[in-house]
């Protein structure tokens, strides 16, 4: 099994910002903000020291918990910094970009790390649909047809033009071609029965982040189903799973950790204003959506989501073993992990790595 | 639009054909049973339309005469001739693009531009030989709700032309003419073509020295009936500019 690094480049002090989202950008001071991005450039290169496989980046928007808007750049710099290490952009935001941009972005990061690249198709968490005033319930139509443009692009030899629904280019004719033929490898992160059977029908790969194991095997036993009547096996690099991870160097330590991290009672996963929050999901399922029905926010941020759950939490023996019942039940062969977490700063994590390549991955290369 | 129906001689056929329309002259060589459309009424408000049945497809009788598909655009040329004196663009469907191509390769003085959509002429996947009429028919469109908004050809009709088709339709020499073809010229595919591979349209792309392709998103092989709306702008842009239907002219401006 393979372990990849996900990479939050997160703003340093991200423990001073309000619970809102967006976070004002007035909280980023600009030395700080050079300073974390280095620290973060650092946990990648020793992550590539102590073995892990791959560094994933994700576009996230409008904060500095993942201040990485633009993951092919971020992608760019790590890539010169680490020069062996797989780099998976898990991923570009599908819905919210210029699709035809997005294939040049894999394109040229494909060439530039010689083939390393590990693409991702995501739509995104449904406070990122505001970010450049994508209608939420377009969300799902733009996925799935930028999809289909993107691996066109990436693959058709003569220029050409793309009458969409939501996309009409005149003329497509990607530069670079990509290193890896006939396209990069893809993981499609969902949970949504259409794009698991996109997915599968495409043969491309299968993300799932955050969820139960009994819920992921939910999502991947779909996956093989389909990939088996697709006509092909997904392999182990196929189906990458994210999770979030606390690994200390005893399970009694780790709970410490964790025990201090409810007592400062975290702040929400998404925290939007209610109303904006429900509107947004209105729009999404195509449901009726009442302003008038909801008492207004409060000034201080009347917000909504579930506190941010540790999935892979303990000593790395307790570590491994979780991370094996992801292998064992969901047939997941790559775990992508956040270890910037609420309460461990830069040099805890430079520690967590060292101690999960020491004491982790080489149980992880046992099955 | 009201399209009028008549009879042209040509080349020993008498041809049926729907006129409707004013301006510069399109020719349209139509698969039987997609001659009227929302592409047909949107091309004959601006053009002189002609969409003609070529001898042995819909209603026609059965052609055994014709021995290859450039006798058949010889006829479409012929019954060009006898409709208008000047230039045309032609517009060719499926199988109608293969007798287009070969009409623009044998007319060249006569046809401005030139439009496939679907064309079957290279790489075509052929349905399986013991598919009926409905099979096939469900086969040319990417989504089953499409399909039953229009009608499958008729058992008689089906077979007739399947007929046709199969002794005109495999012309391994056609790839190499493509060269020959200089007026602007567009060949237009459905994403989801479960009857012509992915792969063709590049050749046309590569051969043809003024071309541009186009791939309409989530069609089939009737492009019309999956996709109406996108289908009908691509090809009359394309009517309308020819080969710089590629510069933008939509605007983006929100707020003047």
């Amino acid at each position: 099994m393979k372990a990849s690094l996900f990479a939050g480049m997160g703003y340093s002090e991200r423990h001073k910002f309000p619970l809102t989202w967006p976070v004002p950008p007035g909280y980023a001071d600009p030395e700080v903000s050079v300073r974390s991005y280095q620290e973060g450039m650092d946990e990648c290169a020793l992550a590539e020291d102590v073995g892990f496989d791959w560094i994933s980046l994700s576009e996230h928007h409008y904060s500095g918990r993942i201040p990485t808007g633009t993951p092919a750049v971020m992608a760019a710099a790590v890539a010169e910094r680490c020069k062996r290490i797989t780099i998976a952009v898990l991923g570009h935001l599908l819905p919210l970009n210029n699709p035809i941009r997005v294939a040049e972005e894999l394109a040229l990061l494909d060439n530039l790390t010689n083939g390393r690249l590990v693409a991702g198709f995501l739509r995104g968490t449904p406070n990122e649909d505001q970010v450049y005033s994508v209608n939420p319930s377009e969300g799902r139509g733009r996925l799935l047809e930028s999809m289909d443009l993107i691996l066109k692009a990436l693959t058709e030899p003569q220029p050409f033009s793309w009458e969409g629904r939501y996309y009409q280019y005149r003329t497509v004719a990607v530069w670079p071609r990509p290193v890896q033929q006939p396209f990069p490898p893809v993981i499609v992160g969902t949970r949504s029965d259409d794009t698991i059977r996109y997915a599968a029908e495409n043969r491309l790969g299968l993300g799932v982040s955050f969820l139960s194991v009994e819920q992921t095997a939910v999502i991947t036993d779909k996956y093989h189903k389909w990939c088996e009547e697709a006509g092909w096996t997904p392999g182990p690099d196929n189906i990458v799973y994210r999770g979030s991870i606390y690994v200390a160097e005893t399970d009694e330590l780790a709970n410490e950790w964790f025990e201090g991290l409810l007592k400062s009672k975290p702040g929400p996963n998404i925290p939007l204003r209610r109303t904006v929050a429900e509107a947004i999901q209105s729009a999404r399922t195509g449901g009726p959506f009442d302003l008038r029905g909801l008492v207004a926010g409060s000034p201080e941020g009347d917000v909504v989501g579930n506190a941010l759950g540790i999935n892979f939490i303990g000593g790395p023996d307790t570590v491994a073993k979780q991370i094996k019942e992801f292998h064992d039940r969901c047939g997941i062969g790559v775990i992508d992990m956040p270890f910037q977490q609420n309460k461990v700063d830069h040099k805890a994590v430079m520690a967590e790595l060292e101690l999960f390549g020491r004491e982790v991955i080489p149980q992880l290369r046992e099955f | 639009m009201v399209f009028t129906e008549g009879v042209v001689d040509a080349a020993g056929f008498s041809i049926r054909y729907w006129e409707a329309g004013q301006g510069r002259p399109m020719l349209m060589l139509d698969q039987t049973s997609w001659q009227d459309t929302m592409l047909h009424d949107a091309l004959a408000e601006k053009y002189q339309v002609f969409s003609l049945e070529l001898p042995g497809m819909g209603e026609s009788a059965v052609n055994t005469t014709s021995q290859s598909v450039g006798d058949l655009a010889t006829v479409a040329a012929a019954a060009a001739t006898a409709l208008t004196s000047e230039k045309y663009t032609i517009i060719g469907t499926s199988f109608g693009a293969n007798v287009a191509l070969w009409h623009a390769m044998q007319s060249s003085d006569q046809v401005e531009a030139l439009i496939l959509v679907s064309p079957t002429a290279i790489l075509s996947q052929e349905p399986p030989a013991n598919a009926t009429s409905q099979e096939v028919h469900a086969m040319m469109f990417a989504h089953a709700e499409n399909a039953q908004k229009f009608n499958s050809l008729s058992a008689q009709v089906f077979a007739k032309e399947k007929e046709l088709i199969q002794r005109l339709g495999h012309d391994a020499g056609v790839e190499a003419k493509l060269a020959d073809i200089h007026c602007p010229t567009l060949a237009i595919f459905g994403k989801n073509d479960r009857l012509v591979s992915p792969e063709a349209a590049r050749v046309y792309r590569e051969k043809i020295p003024n071309c541009n392709i186009a791939i309409v998103y989530d069609a089939g092989h009737c492009i019309v009936g999956d996709r109406p709306e996108a289908f009908v702008n691509s090809v009359v842009d394309y009517s309308e500019h020819w080969e710089t239907f590629i510069v933008g002219h939509q605007s983006g401006l929100i707020y003047p």
